[in-house]
């Protein structure tokens, strides 16, 4: 999530070399995901079998792939001949079973080729980047305008016919390919730290290419390898299906087609067993090589979505129905409506709120376990936690944007006499940016690129107040003009990539209270900008949540920024609330041990050059949160007693040693 | 805008005189000699001569290559070393067949594969998004040729309804002109649309994932809206490289298609030209493949800046 925050948190940066290393040992966690993949592996045993019978093929066949027996020609399926006979007599089993060895024969020679010349070259430009890169480049621009096939057809017509030749042609196509991929990685890969290491440590060039990038590479480059060998066995089969292949006694699949094509009228079945086999072969290629593609990235989760995913859009009805009484908590632990001042000025209370997304392995992960708070009317209610601790999600869960395939389980978010979690999309979309506004953490990335930054800035004016373009236009230039952006009236032609980010962080603040609304949700508003303007953002907010009566949910990871604009802090980790207090109290008096860790952890402007503090460790990812007190793994003072059971949240704070650590520290 | 698409068109200029160039040093990389192929081993010295003369391999590479560049761009492209015919107008009698061939196929492509990828990537994880991934997947395996075979088999020469071959002009007969594309083009068109659909969708899907997406539901906007203005744009944008590629892969495969369905295109003169070593016609035809592709890389570049305003000159 936010540098800032990962940086406060982290452990010491790692030895460049290590990190290389690191990167490496994805290895495990990619064959963990490949194993979860039917499909994938049943595609992988598909391509070792063929393999297998292209090698056997002389052992296998039942007949002389090329002996003649004009007896029993073009016959169709028999006892004797189990896929026919063709315009020869010849047996057309035996045909496609040495049609699988040379398909797989030229298609290896041919990527196997491509692979060694394309990686190399691309290793080389890529590294070597000026003029080198530029003139590569240009190079296989021009080569690929000149079709793969055609260009085969060039090599061919250079080079003659027969295998080696058609392997040839084939791996000059996928070279320039291979040439365009690896550069790209080794740009990519370049960038890296440990790449610069290498550099300083003096390392000769090969061998940092060859030690240290190449291995980086490698992945995603075998993973096209396998798309490659599927494609070269539909190339080679074009080529034999136009009497450019392999030659006369040579069997391959597309010449066993074009008898086919020859002779369909007289035996229609010819056709099809050479058709199917070069489709089954291109399948597999394919499914192994997107089996691999999604366990080396790690989407092999995302590639396919799980039943249920659709539910996304709204939480579950009756999760919803069971959440709206106030102390719905589910799952045992009794809810402790963290604001104890649910009183008549809250504008917004949130009780029992619980999301959940399926784990890896099906299992639904609870990310947010009851989350109880609520917020007055005029009120700067500050969210502050590591990255990972559930802030964002929350803020997620009020508007019904929980991304799929997680969704609401439980929990009510009363807002002005409804539950939000109760409502439907369209009665959400109602609500959305008229009533509860919301800003981003990157502000650039939050509007469209392809789109003017007035065309999106009148949306809400139009949507929810119905307002002419036109009135809407001047409404959004005056509101621009007073959150600070300079000759509004013309900006708002410009595109989004053209403001920097101060400045559309102040469009999207303007947007935000277009249609004047009573809460406004602030998720990391100052973390993607400057410092210096860090500071101007939230000045702006505080005079406006004034200005407009608005309220704020500012999330941040910055107690620095709670400081400055909040007047009440809720402190989260792993899913939870852990403590709630005015701002001036939690700062100077923290009573969670986390809350003291986060407030160590503040850079403050002192002299020295020291060492910044850290908490120690990270937040675990949900699946491994621990029983008992969730933070008593990083904790200090963690005892026997904070490893089990529930730590209810009381009095404002969710610690079993509270009691104990305040008498202690009052001492 | 307007230099925008000055250097681009220029840029395309010098690609063209590149791939011209390449394919012209490639073909004359080839040990095969046109003097023995035309005349056979018997040739006397003096027929040898007069021939390399006529043909002008007499000259330097330069020369010979600054000549033919030149016939080029008036549309003389040689002649064929055995038919003595006359290259450019074998080529313009041919383009006509191919770039009905191709332009219908580019037209099925695109409305099938972006329609399927569009309609799938707004509902992953239903029914309908696993029937168009598995369709795609098969699409992309399923050789054309093989599907064109299958296709004319069912439905010009079991069911009537098709020729099984040849082509009629448009000029000549429009009706007879499209139901003769019909087999050939879809069967032509079907593995890009599912590379269409394939990009589509992951794109769609991407995009629906991206913070602005996000903000958009933030602020409420309808998902009708969102999906017509932000999604579809934003989509397209990133297939539309795609495309481009996907055109030139048509171009390449309507050589098969033409066998099939005995066209007489550019591709079965590329085909007979390769099989005889008939230089003159290979760099032509080469050529004009080469330029076709060329020009829709010059379109997709236009198509992109006009979607895309970072890629817009300032």
């Amino acid at each position: 999530m936010s540098a800032a925050a990962d940086r406060a948190v982290a452990p010491p940066p790692e030895a460049p070399a290590s990190a290389a290393r690191a990167r490496r040992s994805r290895r495990p966690s990619t064959w963990r995901r490949l194993r979860r993949q039917p499909l994938a592996l049943a595609a992988l045993a598909g391509l070792a079998a063929l393999i297998v019978v292209g090698l056997l093929a002389p052992v296998l066949a039942p007949f002389d792939p090329n002996a003649p027996d004009v007896l029993h020609r073009l016959q169709g399926p028999t006892a004797r001949h189990w896929l026919g006979t063709d315009e020869l007599g010849r047996d057309t089993l035996s045909r496609l079973l040495y049609g699988a060895r040379t398909a797989m024969l030229t298609s290896f020679e041919a990527v196997a080729l491509a692979l060694v010349v394309g990686v190399s070259c691309g290793l080389l430009v890529g590294y070597l980047g000026g003029w080198w890169d530029r003139l590569a480049m240009r190079a296989t621009d021009i080569l690929q305008s000149i079709p793969s096939l055609i260009f085969a057809f060039a090599v061919i017509a250079v080079v003659g016919r027969g295998t080696t030749p058609t392997a040839i042609a084939v791996a000059v196509v996928f070279a320039i390919v291979f040439t365009r991929i690896t550069r790209g990685l080794v740009l990519r890969e370049r960038e890296q730290q440990y790449v610069d290491a290498a550099r300083v440590a003096a390392l000769r060039t090969p061998r940092i290419l060859f030690r240290e990038i190449l291995p980086n590479v490698l992945g995603p480059v075998i993973v096209e390898a396998a798309i490659m060998l599927g494609a070269a066995i539909l190339l080679v089969a074009m080529l034999g299906f136009l009497g450019l292949g392999l030659g006369a006694t040579t069997v391959d699949w597309g010449h066993m087609l074009d008898d086919a094509r020859t002779y369909q009228g007289v035996q229609p079945f010819l056709a099809l067993p050479p058709g199917l086999a070069i489709t089954f072969a291109v399948l597999l290629f394919n499914f192994a090589g997107d089996g691999l593609r999604d366990a080396i990235s790690g989407r092999a989760h995302e590639a396919r979505p799980r039943r249920g995913a659709r539910r996304r859009l709204r939480p579950h009805p009756r999760a919803a129905a069971r959440g709206t009484g106030l102390a719905a908590g589910g799952r045992g632990e009794p809810a402790t409506a963290a604001a104890g001042a649910a009183a008549d000025d809250a504008l917004l209370t949130v009780a029992g709120l619980r999301v959940e997304f399926p784990g890896e392995d099906g299992d639904p992960v609870e990310i947010l376990s009851g989350v109880d708070f609520s917020l007055r009317r005029g009120e700067t209610l500050g969210l502050v936690g590591e990255s990972g601790s559930g802030k964002s999600m929350t803020a997620l869960a009020l508007l019904g944007l929980v991304p799929a395939p997680g969704r609401v389980t439980a929990g009510a978010a009363r807002f002005g006499g409804e539950d939000l979690l109760a409502l439907s999309e369209a009665e959400l979309n109602r609500r959305r940016g008229a009533r509860i506004a919301t800003i981003f953490q990157d502000p650039i990335a939050g509007f469209s690129p392809l789109h003017t930054v007035g065309r999106q800035l009148v949306e809400p004016l139009q949507t929810h107040r119905g307002m002419s373009e036109r009135a809407a236009t001047q409404r959004v230039v005056e509101l621009l003009e007073l959150v600070g952006v300079p000759d509004a009236g013309r900006r708002i032609r410009d595109y989004p990539h053209q403001f920097s980010g101060g400045m559309a962080q102040r469009a999207m603040i303007a947007m935000a209270l277009s249609c004047e609304p009573q809460l406004l949700i602030a998720d990391e508003p100052t973390t993607a900008l400057d410092v210096t303007v860090q500071a101007q953002v939230l000045d702006l907010l505080h005079d406006l949540s004034a200005q407009f009566d608005m309220s704020v949910l500012l999330i941040t990871h910055d107690l620095g920024v709670v400081a400055e604009a909040c007047d009440r802090v809720l402190v989260m980790y792993a899913g939870q609330i852990v403590e709630e207090g005015e701002v001036e109290r939690v700062l100077a008096r923290p009573r969670h041990p986390y809350t003291s860790a986060l407030l160590a952890a503040t850079p403050r402007n002192e002299a020295g050059g020291g060492r910044l503090p850290t908490v120690p460790g990270r937040v675990p990812p949900a699946w491994e949160w621990p029983s008992g007190c969730r933070f008593h793994p990083r904790c200090a003072h963690a005892r026997e007693t904070c490893r089990h059971g529930v730590i209810p949240f009381a009095d404002g704070v969710r610690c079993a040693r509270v009691h104990e650590l305040e008498t202690a520290a009052s001492r | 805008m307007r230099r925008f698409l000055a250097l681009r068109l220029a840029m395309s200029a010098i690609a063209v005189v590149l791939a011209a160039a390449f394919t012209f040093a490639l073909i004359h990389l080839s040990p095969t000699d046109p003097v023995t192929l035309a005349l056979g081993d018997g040739a006397s010295a003096e027929q040898r001569r007069a021939l390399s003369e006529q043909l002008g391999l007499n000259r330097s590479l330069a020369h010979q290559f600054g000549a033919w560049l030149g016939g080029a761009l008036h549309g003389d492209f040689g002649q064929s070393i055995f038919t003595h015919q006359a290259v450019g107008a074998e080529l313009a009698r041919r383009l006509p067949v191919t770039l009905s061939l191709v332009g219908g196929a580019v037209l099925l492509a695109l409305a099938i594969g972006l329609g399927l990828g569009f309609a799938a990537g707004l509902r992953r994880g239903s029914w309908a998004d696993r029937v168009v991934t598995t369709v795609v997947s098969v699409g992309l395996a399923v050789p054309a040729f093989w599907l064109a075979l299958l296709l004319s088999l069912a439905f010009a020469v079991k069911v009537r309804l098709f020729p099984v071959a040849g082509y009629t002009a448009l000029t000549q007969d429009p009706f007879q002109w499209a139901r003769g594309l019909v087999l050939p083009c879809f069967a032509l068109s079907l593995y890009s649309a599912a590379v269409i659909a394939r990009h589509m969708r992951g794109a769609v899907v991407d995009v629906l994932g991206s913070p602005y997406v996000e903000a958009v539901r933030a602020r409420g906007t309808s998902r009708a809206l969102l999906v017509r203005r932000y999604v579809l744009k934003n989509a397209l944008a990133t297939v539309t490289p795609v495309i481009g590629i996907q055109v030139a892969v048509l171009l390449a495969t309507s050589v098969v298609m033409e066998r099939v369905f005995v066209l007489p295109g550019i591709g079965s003169l590329l085909v007979s030209a390769v099989i005889s070593s008939d230089f003159p016609i290979l760099q032509g035809a080469i050529l004009v493949v080469a330029t076709l592709v060329i020009l829709v890389n010059l379109l997709v570049d236009v198509g992109l800046g006009l979607l895309d305003p970072r890629v817009r000159p300032q």
